[in-house]
């Protein structure tokens, strides 16, 4: 695949691009629910990844590895080990294009992961919540590449 | 959900830590905006209330003019989202137990990605012996799941 596959943080600060991807994946072990503030960590390993805007800081979360996050807005962005990097899924413009194929360290999964799929849905969409979706104006950079960003017109 | 338990969490560096008195709801938002904030398909969040930050402060964007998102700025760790009526929701993943209650509903699904539903689906990893050998090879400088007196800050540090 040939395609220039790009990403980033909320904010904007820190953007991505990558070609070469390779297997993304689901990791449950306790340090990317940690990293991630989630149940998982989705991730896809990157030959080419680099940054196109900006910078993002670095954890080194073990003797391992170190983890990349946008210090404006804290979305997590890397891994990376000795073994390459790998690029956090959700933080792509289309994380549809770079699906997981495995999941690892099962030990740690949480034990409603399974269920997660089959959990009611809120389909009482009420006139309170209908209208504060409505009302909501997103400072979250779009999902694609931006020549200047924050558009003039949002600025403060 | 054992919603009267006190709840503990914080950081992946211990940097910022914190503590609600009671858990009201447990849903996982599939909006492209927590899809975003988390670097991940959806955004598990814990409605809760008396949230102290018992060490540090995190970090705040303004996603929107409706709220504003909690992080940890020496190790970026989500925390929480905070709505402009000053109500918290914590990120599950930074809970100390995420497994304390489970899941009840999913909200904004017209954004769900089309993964979510085959996540139980996805083929497990085989190698058990390479990934434990890896697992026990590793020193790792996250802070345990349980307040402490004191910790170094930030144990792992940063590469700048």
């Amino acid at each position: 695949m040939s395609e220039v596959l790009t990403g980033g943080c909320q904010c904007g600060a820190v953007r991505f691009a990558t070609k070469l991807v390779g297997r993304g994946s689901i990791c449950h072990c306790r340090m990317c629910q940690k990293a991630f503030g989630s149940f998982f960590g989705p991730l896809v390993t990157s030959h080419d990844g680099h940054w196109t805007r900006g910078e993002p800081k670095w954890f080194r979360s073990s003797d391992h590895a170190r983890r990349a996050f946008c210090g404006e807005c804290g979305t997590p962005l890397a891994y990376e080990t000795k073994f390459g990097l790998e690029l956090a899924i959700g933080a792509f413009d289309h994380p549809e294009k770079v699906p997981p194929v495995i999941q690892v360290n099962l030990n740690d999964k949480v034990p409603f992961f399974d269920g997660l799929t089959s959990l009611p849905v809120k389909d009482d969409v009420d006139d309170e919540w209908t209208s504060f979706l409505a009302g909501v104006h997103s400072n979250q950079h779009p999902d694609h590449d931006t020549e200047i960003w924050p558009e003039p017109e949002k600025e403060k | 959900m054992s919603a009267e338990a006190t709840l503990t969490g914080g950081c992946q560096c211990g940097a910022v830590r914190y503590r609600a008195a009671k858990a009201v709801q447990y849903v996982i938002c599939h909006c492209r905006m927590c899809q975003k904030s988390f670097g991940n398909y959806f955004a598990p969040l814990v409605v809760v209330e008396g949230l102290e930050w018992t060490r540090g402060e995190p970090g705040f964007f303004r996603s929107s003019n409706m709220a504003r998102r909690g992080f940890c700025r020496d190790c970026g760790t989500p925390l929480c989202y905070l709505g402009e009526d000053g109500g918290y929701e914590v990120s599950a993943g930074s809970l100390d137990d995420p497994s304390f209650g489970e899941p009840e509903k999913q909200i904004n699904v017209g954004a769900k990605l089309p993964v979510y539903d085959r996540l139980p689906d996805i083929p497990h990893h085989t190698n058990l012996q390479g990934e434990a050998a890896f697992n026990a090879s590793v020193v790792t400088y996250q802070h345990p799941d349980h307040d402490t007196a004191d910790w170094p800050l930030p144990k792992g540090g940063h590469d700048e």
